[in-house]
């Protein structure tokens, strides 16, 4: 064996293990919900058997894990929407205008995204309460937007900055108002940060746990909040809980390799400055 | 209407009874349920069987009375938090779902509207066969009542009982199961434990499991309590100390890691052949005999928890469904109605064989069915023998729940002496019965 | 030089994310100072009093509370570390040339563990870590370990999971950065050394750096957030072994009912999270 050779079969060993040790998890968790009760509770565990589809039967028409998949999508959506929409232009400006105070006003949209989710979240929820906003859609919408919109200014602040000045003095010559220079210039050319922003947003909001659990109840319960309320304690309904959990993980993997080639991209974006 | 104001609300109640049932021919569920139809009842439930059972039978009352229950579940140890936050806030709830622990708190937050002034507000709407008497009187005061007031009715009713593999019994020549803690520990442990299998399990994970199944099930049948008559911490007072020590003592006849196991795991390992004895709550019978989740089908045995020192003094624990104060008048009325339909005597039966446990006496009456329900006089039996305030019932309760919770485990894993953790518990519990002025008198000494 | 541009106009621009976050970030956060100087309890609405700072000095001195932000920050400590080492490790590997499908492939597998949902993360680790019924503990040739039920086992579980999730995470931030490096330097520093330790730290560390600066921060941020897996996974224990800070705030607030103590602690890691934060930036991010 010469040496490329013996390099290569380390490799190839290496970048083996490396995708089993990310696959493996998923292999377990889609095959224990074919599991019925009894074979998810045998031990050792089996590898080989009768698969059934029950799980998914019980937890898509009899506990509504459907209605929670909906929950979150819509959610998820609006809220990266809305985040678009305020955070770009925020972005525009923290990388194009002067003024006194932006490096501060920068610093505490991201701050933002370090905040505790903890520690809004009582008085988020008495807020809502009295705004009559519990177990609604929009409530989540708007939460959600504490981590979000950070994530849209910081990427998108980043990848406008990387455009060249030129190409608005250029349009300002030609009479264009600001407005015009984000739309027409500054955002075809940040569309890959914008992108990416979108798609971190996306993701985020749709794995989000404890402001489902504290501030829905049943007509906006999420998807993440729905696989929780199974763990009674009474039962160790494996099988259920795993098909559901495949059932929330599923859209969120098919979305995240779809973009996995911005998702790349952004990550040296946001971070790599 | 001079005399009705002297009257105590008992007394009006009483007469209303008899009013009733003077037209007890002509109640009649429809009828009192007309007005309501259509109104929308929220409540909280669990994924636990007594639960399941109501909702197979829901269909019927629905029809009815033309109200909607809407239910939404939540597993236990989310069911308070969400509550709270929902009587606090004002929120949709009709109905409140109490454990027998949660009851001092929705009471004295005047969250629950006293049965009393349900009766006196809605007198049509009382069944003539409501019967209180036919109640287990320690189920209800324990789970319904605080400071001489009923509030709820008891719904899902657990007793602890000593659940044992026969089969396992008899190889290890062991013809009863053990009468005493002391004998199980003694005798059955050494001889029921090795090769993989344990002689007993006690679920303590670190939630309500640990505070009410592990540590207070151990400190009461050796004479010791949580507060003493002052309120002050009992858990160093030798009987305390001796059942928490016996407890750390037991646990090497258990499985490694109890104390990250909660009933699912327990009940699993018994159901599984992998542990010969178990003290559960009655509710986890129906899994347990049930074929799809269980090998030992054949060699269960029921029994009541062993005796100690001090006696017999079971777990008890368990549910009562009360009218919440924040509903409206149509809500309340229709609360009242399903509340009354869900523990009537009529419907006890059905609850039973769905995999309920009802709390009427008269639905252990058939002996036919003790046959079938193999818990039952185990179950009678627990229920005349059990302490109110097996866990203290008062508001604090949630918070020094947490406290044991913590330091209960640390305990059993080691990290502290038992009589370290119960010096902690003890500081804490007392600085938070301090800071509610148990012991400036602003409160009375009740649990 | 830019222009200046009028008030109106960049207020037009930067206003509204300004007033949203306001509303939804620090409305709340004013209502939780306020809170955290009440006695507040949810369970005991009618003490509900002034206070004055008893909560901060009940949390300042409580022993518990520094326990689990020393048990936090001991976390981060471990899973760092891993996460750099063998983020790095991957990252190298992934650079190398040929091979290109199976890369590919991998840089695809890679993608998956950080878009999982951290819940779910958890309910696997469950299954996955059950001592009777567990797939690791097969795979471990049968081993019997206890996992869920043991403090320190526990603790290394979380961070198994945590190192799962968030190398890949690592790896791709870093293999961005080398991807970075021009090709003719490094080739002809190739040329110079078969060293791979020495073309490392000369010439692909310096592409590495912001990199590793957006990871520090990032991890810090969400070890300091560590909620969800934990939460369903091990629910903090055994005992206390596995109680992150935001777990023990959730305790108190949601389970104890103490809202004025939550509130107390919550500040007091809000206050810990922005020095960390404006000590990172201020020191690695010095862009704006």
């Amino acid at each position: 064996m010469t040496r490329t050779q013996r390099s290569y079969a380390i490799q190839l060993l290496l970048l083996a293990a490396i995708i089993v040790i990310c696959v493996f998890p998923f292999y377990w968790m889609v095959t224990t919900s074919l599991k019925t009760q009894v074979v998810a509770l045998q031990a050792p565990p089996a590898w080989i058997f009768e698969p059934t589809l029950q799980n998914y039967r019980e937890a898509l028409f009899e506990d509504g894990v459907g209605r929670s998949l909906i929950n979150s999508l819509i959610i998820a959506v609006s809220t990266t929407a809305l985040a678009l929409v305020l955070g770009v232009p925020a972005a525009f400006a923290l990388a194009r205008f002067e003024f006194r105070g932006k490096r501060d006003l920068w610093f505490w949209f991201i701050t933002n995204r370090m905040v505790s989710p903890i520690v809004l979240a009582l008085p988020f929820f008495l807020i809502a309460r009295n705004l009559d906003l519990l177990d609604r859609h929009i409530t989540l919408v708007l939460i959600y937007l504490t981590f979000n919109l950070p994530i849209v200014i910081w990427i998108v602040t980043d990848q406008i900055r990387g455009i060249p000045y030129e190409l608005d003095e250029a349009a300002r010559m030609e009479g264009a108002s600001q407005f015009t220079i984000m739309t027409r210039i500054c955002l075809p050319l940040a569309m890959p940060g914008v992108a990416v922003s979108a798609i971190f947003s996306f993701i985020f909001s749709w794995n989000e746990l404890m402001f489902g659990l504290i501030l829905t109840r049943s007509e906006a319960r999420t998807a993440p909040a729905m696989a929780v309320s199974f763990m009674e304690g009474y039962n160790l309904p494996y099988g259920k809980i795993m098909a559901t959990s495949t059932l929330i993980v599923i859209p969120v993997l098919i979305f995240a390799l779809l973009a996995s080639k911005q998702l790349v991209r952004g990550l040296t974006m946001g971070a790599v400055k | 209407m001079n005399l009705k104001s002297m009257l105590c609300t008992t007394a009006l109640v009483a007469a209303t009874a008899t009013a009733a049932n003077a037209q007890s021919s002509t109640w009649s569920l429809a009828e009192a349920a007309a007005p309501y139809a259509g109104t929308t009842v929220d409540v909280v439930f669990l994924l636990r069987p007594g639960y399941d059972a109501i909702q197979e039978m829901l269909p019927a009352f629905t029809e009815e009375t033309g109200i909607n229950i809407n239910i939404v579940t939540h597993p236990y140890e989310n069911a308070l938090g969400e509550q709270v936050r929902d009587f606090v806030a004002g929120g949709d709830l009709d109905i409140a779902l109490i454990d027998l622990v949660w009851i001092g708190n929705f009471a004295e937050n005047e969250w629950i509207v006293p049965v009393e002034d349900i009766m006196a507000r809605f007198p049509e709407l009382v069944d003539p066969a409501l019967d209180m008497d036919d109640f287990f009187p320690l189920v209800l005061n324990a789970f319904g009542g605080w400071d001489d007031t009923i509030y709820g009715l008891p719904f899902d009713n657990y007793s602890g009982l000593m659940f044992y593999n026969r089969c396992m019994l008899e190889e290890a020549g062991f013809d009863r199961p053990p009468e005493t803690w002391q004998e199980l520990m003694d005798v059955y442990g050494p001889a029921l434990t090795g090769d993989g299998q344990y002689a007993f399990a006690l679920q303590s994970k670190r939630n309500e499991t640990q505070s009410a199944d592990s540590f207070a099930r151990m400190l009461w049948p050796f004479g010791g309590s949580f507060l003493d008559e002052n309120f002050r911490s009992n858990l160093l007072s030798p009987e305390s100390q001796a059942g928490l020590n016996f407890r750390q003592d037991l646990m090497q006849f258990m499985p490694d890691g109890i104390v990250a196991w909660d009933h699912a795991e327990t009940v699993n390992a018994f159901a599984q052949g992998e542990v010969a004895m178990i003290t559960e709550w009655s509710a986890f019978y129906s899994s347990i005999v049930d074929p799809e989740t269980s090998r030992v089908v054949d060699c269960v045995g029921v029994a009541p928890e062993p005796t100690g020192p001090a006696g017999r003094r079971p777990a008890l624990g368990g549910f009562s469904l009360a009218v919440a104060a924040q509903a409206d008048e149509a809500e309340q009325a229709a609360a009242w109605l399903f509340i009354q339909w869900a523990t009537s005597a009529a419907n006890a039966v059905e609850y039973l064989q769905r995999g309920g446990v009802p709390a009427r006496a008269s639905a252990y009456a058939d002996p036919a069915l003790a046959e079938t329900y193999t818990f039952i006089p185990a179950l009678v039996e627990s229920w005349a023998e059990g302490v109110p305030e097996f866990r203290p019932r008062f508001a604090e309760w949630p918070e020094i729940s947490e406290v044991v919770q913590e330091w209960g485990t640390r305990m059993m894993l080691g990290e502290v002496s038992v009589e370290q953790g119960a010096t902690e518990i003890g500081t804490r519990m007392e600085a938070i019965l301090e800071a509610s002025g148990y012991y400036s008198g602003d409160k009375p000494l009740a649990q | 030089m830019r222009g200046r541009t009028s008030r109106k106009t960049i207020f037009a621009f930067i206003g509204p994310s300004v007033i949203a976050l306001a509303l939804i970030g620090i409305a709340p956060l004013i209502y939780a100072a306020w809170t955290s100087l009440h006695f507040f309890n949810l369970t005991r609405m009618r003490q509900f009093r002034f206070v004055g700072l008893d909560n901060y000095q009940t949390v300042l001195t409580d022993g518990a509370f520094w326990q689990a932000m020393g048990r936090t920050f001991f976390l981060l400590g471990t899973s760092l570390p891993l996460q750099l080492a063998l983020g790095l490790g991957i990252a190298l590997v992934l650079h190398q040339p040929g091979l290109t499908l199976v890369k590919t492939l991998c840089r695809l597998s890679l993608v998956l563990p950080m878009a999982t949902t951290y819940a779910v993360v958890g309910l696997l680790g469950q299954v996955m870590f059950n001592q009777r019924f567990g797939v690791v503990n097969q795979l471990m040739g049968g081993a019997n370990i206890n996992w869920i039920g043991d403090p320190t086992n526990a603790f290394v579980m979380i961070i198994f999971w945590d190192v799962w999730q968030w190398t890949p995470f690592v790896a791709l931030v870093l293999l961005a950065g080398l991807t970075m490096v021009p090709g003719e330097v490094e080739e002809a520093a190739r040329l110079e050394t078969k060293n791979w330790w020495t073309i490392l730290r000369y010439v692909q560390l310096p592409f590495l750096v912001p990199g590793l600066v957006a990871v520090l921060i990032l991890r810090t941020a969400d070890t300091l957030k560590l909620f969800d897996m934990v939460f369903t996974l091990t629910r903090g224990g055994p005992g206390a072994s596995t109680e992150f800070i935001s777990l023990m705030i959730q305790r108190v607030g949601f389970r104890a009912f103490d809202q004025g103590l939550a509130s107390a602690q919550a500040i007091i890691l809000l206050a810990i999270t922005i020095v960390l934060a404006r000590i990172y930036i201020r020191v690695f991010y010095k862009e704006v």
